[in-house]
């Protein structure tokens, strides 16, 4: 158990870089430098994870996330090794402002509904989080999660694995290289003119 | 000790940052990355949640960590369809310019 000061504070730190990090995720404009931030980002969530005493939710985000979706990432995008000349001309001022409108409208409407909900404030007005409710210390780990995982929610536990293997064979028969597929030079050209329309 | 509005707002501030990604950049590789993001935020949420009615919630003690591990699942697959979609629709038009992919506009 950590102190609470000490909580507070690595729960400030670990904030203030996730806050940093998803903003440098979404700015930079090089697919690298974005994809490189994301996996801080998600260092940081999985250390919310902990905090919040789901220390095995925790790796599974660290293994899952930063291990294998962010593989995949980094995986394509040397793949499709966009160079600096090639890549995407960036919306103008116009499409990030109103990008930025859409996003500060969810943000406060988000915060007003965190702020005026009585709900969140009787149990902020009950303590923090580590002390409501007291959890058994078994709370998140690997013993309790499995069990009440294959006891309780079974059914959505093979639905997952019904998603994860339709999502697999989608992908494989995706990025199969077929013939049909290729383009001949003729149709290379053709989408080269209208893409410059 | 830290309270439960600081991680809603940190939760909502994540989420509005992936809209904005999703919104205003046109690299389909940070617009996957901005929609993690989102999935990423709403999982915060959930435990939060999950940890504050662990000894009330109808679904268990773990009801919100075995949520967001389906969360997890989700978004596992996302990436997989989505990374494979972009490579397709790269090597059929060598772009990965989401305003160029306009032939469906009327």
């Amino acid at each position: 158990m950590l102190s609470p000061w000490l909580e507070h504070l690595i729960f400030s730190i670990v904030a203030i870089v996730a806050v940093a990090g998803s903003i440098l995720v979404v700015t930079r404009r090089n697919p690298i430098y974005s994809a490189l931030f994301l996996i801080v980002v998600f260092g940081t969530v999985s250390a919310m994870f902990m905090l919040l005493d789901a220390p095995f939710l925790g790796f599974m985000q660290l293994l899952v996330y930063a291990g294998a979706i962010m593989v995949l990432y980094l995986f394509v995008i040397m793949l499709i090794n966009p160079r600096d000349g090639n890549l995407p001309k960036e919306g103008g001022a116009i499409e990030n402002s109103f990008a930025g409108g859409v996003s500060l409208l969810i943000f406060s409407l988000l915060a007003f509904a965190i702020s005026h909900s009585g709900e969140v404030e009787r149990l902020s007005n009950a303590g923090g989080i580590p002390a409501l409710p007291e959890v058994p210390l078994s709370h998140g780990g690997i013993a309790g999660f499995g069990l009440e995982l294959f006891h309780n929610h079974l059914l959505v536990f093979e639905l997952t694995s019904v998603l994860i293997l339709v999502g697999i064979i989608g992908a494989v028969h995706l990025a199969m290289r077929r013939k049909s597929t290729a383009l001949t030079s003729e149709e290379a050209a053709e989408g080269a003119v209208t893409a410059d329309v | 000790m830290f309270s439960l509005p600081a991680i809603l707002y940190l939760s909502a501030f994540l989420f509005s940052i992936g809209t904005y990604g999703v919104l205003a950049r046109r690299n389909i590789l940070v617009v996957l990355m901005s929609l993690e993001l989102m999935l990423n935020a709403v999982n915060i949420a959930l435990v939060a949640f999950g940890r504050v009615h662990a000894l009330s919630a109808a679904s268990g003690e773990h009801g919100g960590q075995i949520f967001t591990l389906m969360v997890l699942a989700v978004a596992a697959a996302e990436a997989a369809i989505g990374l494979s979609l972009l490579l397709v629709i790269w090597r059929r038009w060598e772009t990965i310019d989401l305003r160029e992919l306009c032939q469906l506009n009327g």
